[in-house]
């Protein structure tokens, strides 16, 4: 399997780097928090994701990267089952949390997702108040115990609490588009996920409000597992433990080329066609 | 003021440090092989050339991470200029290291041979220079202060002097033939610890470079353009 998590696959590995991409090889890993199984994503006829066998370490951060339309949103929304929603999506092979597919029949994926959450590009805070962002995901699961707590933890821990604390009442769109992130993320961590999917979370925003995300992303991994999907391969390099490289097929298919430690794949990678990529000598 | 990159910086933090064991090192090298050549001690001498490997090992993961930090963090300005004196006076120490070697491989090619004491004196008195310009380097690094690292050319001046002149003390001993032999050698040693004087300053430049962004080397009379607070 190629794993995303404790195995820098430049160093000691067995993998066989003529395998045809997908094949299974053998390494050590950390724990992982979540594996995809020779999975395919498909939109109708169209393959979008081909053979993806991957393992994503527990707390900890990897970046997915790769020219655009080469499936990496595909791929991370697939992880929540967020592409249930779209029309025509079908998925082969599995993913597993918990031991579980979580295609599986007997999966809710209204809970999946609560455990798996999800931050997307723009901020999309709803139009609430700012507690009412961070407490309206909570108090629909049935939280039962004291929402204030909740409400100031979670924006404690996505680096709000300080700027926001005198005015939760006030409209969660009064804030900036880095706050407005940060809030989203807050509403994300008040549902109590063990992973957060981030896809291109700093796209709309500012290089300092960006900085300040990727900080924040730091911290966070301490409590969560991360996946983040980024167009900024400077961020994938600066933010990231693990990075994944996919690139796309002539059918427009994506692949997995490579993935492994951040630090080896951005100085050392395996794969010219990942050397090629990130030097920019693509296409 | 907030911090942003704190993983970066503490980064760049963790390869200063690596570059101030390197210098310490270096120092205990150099003092060492001197020791070893002063009082003939062989022992101590083939000690001084196993220890190369350490500062080697140092800065072997100097340049492991300082490739990783480069990749991985886009360095900018002050940051960029730091990053560029880390490889740079790594190299000088890893060099620095070489000599002290070299010093010591000299006493045992020297041996037997019989000596004088009046070139003992001088690279006694080159030994008590250019060591103490490592650790002025370092504490120029360590406090940004451009005024100690400028005044490095100074303070090398007389081990230049002292390597200068080393000549006609070795001329001196021309009616020995082994006599000669040795003080031959003892030029190498001179040369070994003016280029350690040389190095010392070469980190001061960087230094200089650090804080100012205007200078790679010290120019005569080049005074630094005060930046902005």
């Amino acid at each position: 399997m190629t794993t995303v998590g404790a195995t820098d696959l430049s160093e000691g590995m067995s993998l066989d780097l003529n395998l045809p991409v997908g094949t299974k090889a053998e390494a050590d890993s950390g724990p992982a928090a979540m594996e995809t199984l020779y999975l395919n994503v498909f939109y109708g006829g169209f393959r979008a994701i081909k053979d993806a066998d991957l393992s994503f370490a527990d707390k900890q951060i990897t970046a997915l990267i790769g020219p655009s339309g080469c499936g990496k949103s595909t791929l991370l929304r697939t992880l929540n089952r967020m592409n249930d929603l779209v029309p025509g999506a079908r998925v082969e092979g599995e993913v597993r949390f918990q031991g579980q597919n979580i295609f599986d029949s007997a999966v809710d994926p209204v809970e999946l997702r609560r455990r798996v959450g999800m931050v997307f590009q723009k901020p999309n805070p709803f139009p609430k108040s700012i507690y009412q962002n961070v407490a309206w995901g909570a108090r629909i699961n049935g939280f039962k115990e004291n929402l204030d707590d909740l409400v100031e933890h979670s924006l404690v821990q996505a680096a709000l609490w300080d700027e926001v604390k005198d005015k939760l009442d006030e409209s969660g769109y009064s804030l900036s588009g880095g706050q407005q992130q940060r809030l989203c993320i807050a509403r994300a961590i008040a549902v109590k996920p063990e992973i957060i999917l981030m896809d291109e979370p700093t796209s709309a925003l500012d290089p300092v409000a960006t900085l300040r995300i990727e900080e924040l992303i730091q911290d966070l991994k301490v409590n969560y597992t991360i996946i983040i999907v980024t167009h900024n391969m400077q961020q994938a390099a600066r933010a990231s433990d693990h990075t994944v490289f996919i690139n796309m097929d002539s059918n427009r298919a994506g692949y997995v080329v490579e993935s492994g430690a951040t630090g080896t794949l951005f100085t050392k990678p395996v794969r010219q066609e990942t050397e090629d990529y990130i030097t920019g000598r693509f296409g | 003021m907030t911090e942003f990159r704190s993983i970066f910086h503490a980064e760049l933090n963790q390869l200063e440090v690596l570059l101030l064991d390197m210098a310490k090192l270096a120092e205990g090298q150099i003092n060492q092989a001197v020791d070893a050549l002063l009082s003939g001690d062989a022992r101590l001498a083939r000690q001084v050339v196993e220890q190369d490997r350490n500062i080697d090992q140092l800065y072997v993961e100097v340049e492991r991470r300082w490739h990783e930090v480069m990749a991985r963090q886009t360095p900018v300005a002050s940051d960029l200029r730091l990053m560029s004196l880390i490889l740079q006076a790594g190299h000088s120490l890893e060099r620095m290291g070489d000599q002290a070697s070299n010093i010591a491989k000299i006493v045992e090619a020297t041996s037997g041979l019989p000596t004088n004491q009046t070139i003992l004196l001088h690279i006694q008195e080159m030994r008590s220079i250019v060591v103490p310009m490592i650790d002025t380097a370092m504490e120029a690094l360590v406090k940004r202060d451009l005024n100690l690292a400028m005044r490095l050319p100074e303070l090398d001046d007389p081990a230049d002097w002292l390597n200068r002149n080393m000549w006609k003390e070795v001329a001196a001993c021309a009616s020995d033939p082994d006599l000669l032999e040795w003080a031959i050698h003892m030029m190498l040693v001179s040369r070994a610890l003016e280029r350690v004087g040389d190095r010392a300053v070469d980190i001061g430049e960087q230094v200089a470079f650090l804080l100012t962004g205007e200078q790679h080397e010290f120019p005569e009379g080049w005074v630094p353009t005060p930046r902005p607070a």
